[in-house]
């Protein structure tokens, strides 16, 4: 409790998950539902902020890890896996969801890691054209549903030996999806306050010194990438539990890009401000795009830039440092 | 033989146009080591310039030079109001012109709407080659791109201006202490790599189908071309483009378009691992 006064950081955490935690007390059951899926963004979003604020690994397809455990969790759970077809556990489902983006993410990493050509932007780019490829794929793919996707998958079921609990209530979903949350949370935050990841952030801003410290930088930009998509691909496959429904688009481009704007917006430096940001962010977009139409996006995009120039710890992060008293 | 001679054209063309584009991504690279992620978008302006213009009733000639103009100007104020203030932040460069993207798709959705627009070639002249027909305004585009692309390596290798701004690719310090004013540099770069994407834009306008999301289709392979072909050199994107286009016109005619998306992307990727500064080699830090 001492440790939780003195330390604002643990204050700022308590608060927010806390606040989280009330929040059904406040707002009516639908919007519980709707703010159930924000928090798969919240996920996903965390898992960006690893890699981009912590080791300085931006990801312009970001989506295709997330997209490819939504996909999985599907596939699984509609027990359209060949020689699987009996078992549609939604734990064998969370299993590939965690495992096949990360499998995807080490083999792509070990390809591009090594590459030096745009100084640290081949990432990016390439994982844009991931991104845009996937999405073709997808759509062309009619064992995945093609262009339609895939319809009608079941609410994550968190029975066992014959007991069944379906998290489908909008309460249940909501809590269930936040102790997914927290526990991502707390697992991803320990690495980062740890000195493993005291390493990332030197490696995010000067590799080569990073190295000559001693450290295997490359091991660890891999495995960091290795993590991150595995945290997209488990809020995937949360995601797709709860929406019912996947499509090529969340595999690919657009999502990818909003992803990036909500953890800019919100703050990449810190894990916590890029998890809001993708709640905020969504929230504002559910209340304003209505009113603006397309203008939403122009207005999305010019925001964007001039947080990028002036406030480039993003418009949540800027108020964290200076909550927890530091530059 | 007429299939071949065909195919051999198409990706001549594809080609060319893709040189085009990353031309003016490397120049820029090269000169500020500002990655544009808007350059689709200013193809798009390109485009869309023409498109306008010829809408307006004036002839297809006065927007092809309009268009170069126009998005030229929509780069320098890219520059003088974004770039200018965060290109020594490398990541954030890349979001910010992302931003910008995002913002000038969204307009041109605003203006003209999400769907396609259309516009027509100058020209409809079929030109006999060796008794296979083919249109006369493909090889007006490969012109205009060959042109554009000697022009380029004209100005860059062999006038004074080329010199100077070789020498500030090489060294911007030592540059700028020798008396070349680098800002000037920066803007005109800039200014002339956007040029190049709306010559770009404006000359492919006829052929394909106008619409906000055609940049990014341009964008990519570009991108890889640069990847595959090395950013150190002008002669990079050259050379990767020539390899992704054939690669990709080859595989699409003889499989299907989305197989060979699938097949460069694996050979961009195998390639980058290979020559992990390009295959021309940057050679500089």
């Amino acid at each position: 409790m001492r440790a939780l006064l003195t330390d604002r950081r643990s204050a700022v955490d308590l608060v927010v998950w806390g606040g989280l935690a009330l929040l059904p007390l406040f707002v009516g059951a639908w919007q519980v539902g709707q703010i159930a899926q924000y928090l798969t963004y919240g996920i996903f979003a965390m898992s960006l902020a690893l890699i981009w604020g912590q080791c300085g690994l931006l990801s312009f397809g970001h989506a295709v890890f997330f997209g490819l455990g939504a996909y999985a969790m599907s596939l699984s759970t509609l027990g359209m896996i060949p020689g699987l077809e009996n078992w549609t556990s939604s734990y064998l489902g969370l299993a590939l969801a965690i495992v096949l983006p990360a499998l995807a993410a080490n083999l792509l990493g070990r390809f591009l890691f090594y590459g030096r050509g745009l100084q640290g932007a081949q990432l990016a780019i390439v994982m844009l054209a991931v991104a845009v490829i996937a999405e073709r794929i997808m759509t062309r793919w009619p064992y995945a549903g093609g262009m339609n996707g895939l319809m009608s998958v079941p609410p994550v079921d968190l029975g066992a030996f014959g007991w069944h609990y379906e998290l489908y209530d909008p309460l249940p979903l909501f809590y269930g999806t936040l102790a997914a949350a927290l526990l991502v949370y707390v697992l991803l935050e320990s690495l980062v306050r740890s000195r493993r990841g005291v390493v990332l952030r030197a490696l995010g801003i000067d590799e080569p010194r990073t190295a000559f410290l001693g450290h295997d930088t490359r091991g660890l930009k891999l495995s960091v990438f290795t993590l991150s998509a595995a945290v997209a691909g488990f809020a995937g496959a949360l995601f797709a539990g709860q929406f019912g429904f996947v499509s090529p688009p969340l595999i690919g481009f657009g999502l990818s890009t909003e992803v990036l704007i909500w953890v800019a917006l919100g703050g990449r430096s810190a894990l916590l401000t890029a998890f809001l940001g993708a709640i905020v962010v969504r929230l504002a977009e559910n209340a304003l795009a209505d009113v603006l139409g397309a203008g939403w996006l122009l207005g999305l995009g010019l925001l964007f830039v001039l947080v990028m120039i002036f406030l480039p710890r993003g418009l949540l992060g800027e108020a964290y440092w200076w909550i927890i008293g530091r530059r | 033989m007429d299939q071949a001679l065909l195919l051999l054209l198409d990706a001549a063309n594809y080609i060319l146009v893709i040189v085009l584009v990353a031309m003016g991504l490397v120049i820029v690279f090269g000169l500020m080591r500002v990655i544009n992620m808007a350059h689709g978008e200013l193809f798009l302006l390109g485009a869309y310039t023409l498109v306008m213009l010829q809408q307006a009733g004036v002839s297809y000639w006065w927007g092809l030079i309009a268009a170069p103009l126009l998005v030229g100007l929509v780069g320098l104020l890219m520059e003088e109001l974004v770039i200018r203030h965060i290109y020594h932040r490398f990541l954030d460069t890349i979001l910010a012109t992302w931003g910008l993207s995002i913002a000038i798709k969204q307009a041109v959705i605003l203006l003209f709407g999400p769907g396609a627009q259309s516009t027509s070639a100058p020209f409809a002249a079929q030109l006999d080659l060796l008794g296979t027909p083919y249109p006369a305004y493909r090889l007006f585009i490969m012109a205009v791109a060959l042109l554009v692309v000697a022009g380029t390596f004209y100005l860059f290798f062999r006038t004074r201006f080329g010199l100077a701004a070789r020498a500030v690719i090489a060294n911007r310090q030592t540059a700028a202490c020798l008396g070349i004013s680098t800002r000037a540099f920066d803007r005109a770069t800039f200014a002339y790599g956007a040029a190049l994407a709306g010559l770009a834009g404006a000359v492919m306008a006829p052929i394909m189908s106008v619409d906000p999301q055609m940049g990014l289709g341009f964008l990519i392979p570009a991108f890889l071309a640069i990847l595959v072909g090395g950013a150190g050199h002008l002669g990079g994107p050259v050379l990767g483009a020539g390899l992704i286009g054939a690669t990709d016109s080859v595989t699409a005619s003889l499989w299907s378009p989305v197989l060979a998306q699938v097949v460069v992307f694996t050979m961009a990727v195998v390639a980058i691992r290979l020559f992990p500064s390009g295959i021309l080699g940057g050679g500089r830090k």
